[in-house]
């Protein structure tokens, strides 16, 4: 194993690519337009969340905290008699959203302002949420309290919140780190497919075989070329995420940049062994489709796992973008070390051994083999 | 360096098949160092594949070959930078300049960038390619990426070289210069298995296999070859397509 010789690989993986300016064009916008396409469904500005408010207490103040709630476009707010159920006022009436304000609300509310620290009173809100879309809930709970904000002198408002279906995490928190093991996957496992294959249609394959190149040298080219590439591409998409949407990144930089590289290792090692079914470009091209599909449906990251029918989840733990959206949330929402997260970090591992493992015996085939 | 009395090439009852195909059929053969071996005949007839095996690309089903005295495939380690490997196809990158190529070729070879930066100045120079370092190779004509292709297999300086149908799909006059070059390689020592099925080109050999369904069908210098036709026939045979009919149906008389 010479580090030489690896330098070369990658050098030349990475000239080849910079010739190819659509590629290279491609590499860089994809995870630009993934993340302003994915960004901009995701979190485009909310209107209409409808929301039952019921008023248990009805005075002036509870009147101007409907009024204010009213004006918020973000909100459809209706007015029900006080006595439902919350919960299933959200199960069947098709609220996202229930604002219960209790009976001398107003009271307890100015009572804590005259007195201060020196009572336990406080005016109470309950809220009960569907937290199932998190951006809504987020709505919700910014517009409540900024109807609150308005009221001007007394509180504070003890909101109760009751979530109903989850943990507070914006969605395009947790899409970002999606979006980078995405972009990441698919470039590196494409465009290693498709440069091998296109090795053995021309014949440089051989060439490079008979030279003193050896197989762990060819894959740690590629694997050096694409994990520069990785980490350029995980660049612009927190940039991204950061200026345009504003994502909050909890964790380390440095972990989630190593698990995104790990991932672009393990990557490089599904093109490799795919590159063993392809004879031509066309039929690498196939891959495609077959690589991506289960990434996004299947991975978590549309979509909790959870949310997957149990027919499908197992396959879902097939699916190696699983384990990196699972390690990269941890990393950069959760604020945690990658370790931290057993079954992610241990799934992305366990990818980069195996494929790496799987491709390298696949190149001794390869080798040995003859048109 | 070759072992110590061991031709650079040799195959001993080699036998390779795919299936029920055998593409190489106990064929037996020894090149010297400092010679232009032709290995002439017909497409399919198993030039390349005893090609593959020399330089290890894929094991003999039976028998041995070696290269520069080493067992091929199992001892490739040892000769891997002694020698170059010219495939059939035009194997360069598609997607590099031309002195991209042979900069990487260059350099998994290990040698430095210094090193590489004057060859390829020799190399592009003897193969009409000068000033042309940062053309693309995909927008080179069929010719030049052939030269290419050759100075790409040239760039390590390897004593022993395997071309595998160098000049196909040449024009005459490039072909005429491609086996100037072949010549010019061998006046500085080197030693050149080259195969082709232009049976012409045979001529331009210091010895020549002709082959046949994967055994020689006969063996030796231009010159030998015709006079075995000459004998064989009755008659003057001074072209080697001819040559090739004559002495490949002999043996086919021989046998029945």
């Amino acid at each position: 194993m010479k580090l030489h010789r690896i330098g070369a690989m990658a050098e030349r993986v990475l000239r080849q690519l910079w010739h190819d300016r659509r590629v290279l064009a491609f590499m860089l916008l994809l995870p630009a337009f993934a993340m302003i396409l994915f960004g901009y469904s995701f979190s485009g500005d909310i209107r209409g969340v409808r929301v039952a408010f019921v008023d248990e207490d009805k005075t002036d103040l509870t009147a101007s905290i409907l009024e204010n709630l009213q004006k918020d476009e973000a909100l459809t707010v209706r007015v029900l008699a006080p006595g439902g159920d919350p919960e299933r006022l959200l199960l069947d009436g098709g609220y996202q959203a229930v604002i219960r304000i209790p009976a001398k609300f107003t009271s307890l509310y100015y009572a804590h302002f005259a007195m201060g620290v020196a009572t336990s009173a406080q005016g109470r809100i309950d809220l009960t949420l569907d937290e199932s879309d998190p951006q809504i809930a987020a709505t919700v709970r910014k517009s409540l309290a900024d109807a609150l904000l308005k009221l001007g002198e007394g509180g504070p408002v003890d909101v109760q919140v009751r979530d109903l279906y989850g943990v507070e995490v914006r969605f395009i928190d947790s899409f970002a780190p999606a979006i980078m093991g995405m972009v990441v996957a698919m470039i590196s496992t494409v465009l290693t497919l498709l440069s091998i294959v296109r090795e053995k249609v021309d014949g440089t394959f051989a060439r490079v075989w008979v030279s003193p190149v050896r197989r762990g040298e060819f894959i740690l080219g590629y694997v050096l070329a694409f994990g520069l590439i990785a980490l350029v591409q995980s660049a612009v998409v927190l940039t991204i995420g950061s200026l345009v949407f504003h994502i909050v990144i909890n964790g380390s930089i440095f972990w989630a940049f190593l698990c995104v590289i790990l991932f672009a290792v393990g990557s490089v090692g599904l093109g490799t062994l795919l590159s063993a079914l392809a004879q031509t470009e066309s039929q690498a091209v196939v891959f495609f489709p077959l690589v991506m599909l289960p990434s996004v449906l299947l991975s978590g990251m549309m979509w909790p796992v959870q949310a997957i029918p149990a027919v499908l989840r197992p396959l879902s733990y097939l699916v190696p973008l699983t384990y990196s959206n699972r390690v990269l949330r941890a990393v950069m929402v959760k604020g945690l070390a990658p370790w931290q997260e057993p079954l992610g970090f241990g799934g992305v591992l366990a990818f980069v051994v195996l494929t790496v493992v799987a491709a390298s015996l696949v190149l001794r085939q390869r080798g040995r083999s003859t048109e | 360096m070759s072992r110590e009395g061991a031709p650079v090439f040799s195959a001993k009852a080699v036998v390779k098949t795919f299936g029920t195909l055998r593409a190489v059929d106990g064929l037996s053969l020894a090149v010297e160092a400092g010679e232009i071996y032709g290995l002439v005949g017909p497409s399919g007839s198993g030039k390349t594949t005893l090609m593959r095996m020399l330089c290890g690309l894929t094991p003999p089903t039976a028998g041995e070959v070696r290269l520069l005295g080493y067992l091929m495939p199992r001892e490739r380690r040892a000769v891997e930078e002694q020698f170059g490997y010219m495939p059939q196809e035009r194997a360069v990158y598609r997607d590099l300049s031309i002195g991209e190529n042979l900069l990487f070729f260059g350099q998994i070879y290990g040698m430095d960038r210094k090193r590489i930066a004057a060859r390829t100045a020799q190399l592009l120079e003897m193969m009409n390619l000068a000033d042309r370092s940062r053309q693309r190779a995909d927008r080179l004509s069929g010719g030049e990426r052939q030269r290419l292709s050759l100075a790409c297999t040239l760039i390590h300086e390897a004593d022993a070289l395997l071309l595998d149908e160098p000049t196909i799909g040449l024009d005459p006059a490039l072909r005429a210069e491609f086996w100037d070059y072949f010549h010019q390689l061998s006046a500085q020592g080197r030693t050149l298995l080259v195969s082709t099925h232009y049976l012409h080109e045979a001529d331009r050999c210091g010895r020549v296999g002709l082959m046949q369904r994967g055994h020689l069908a006969a063996e030796g210098t231009p010159a030998e070859l015709k006079s075995r036709a000459a004998a064989l026939s009755g008659r003057a045979v001074p072209d080697m397509e001819d040559v090739f009919l004559v002495l490949t149906g002999a043996r086919q008389g021989g046998a029945q």
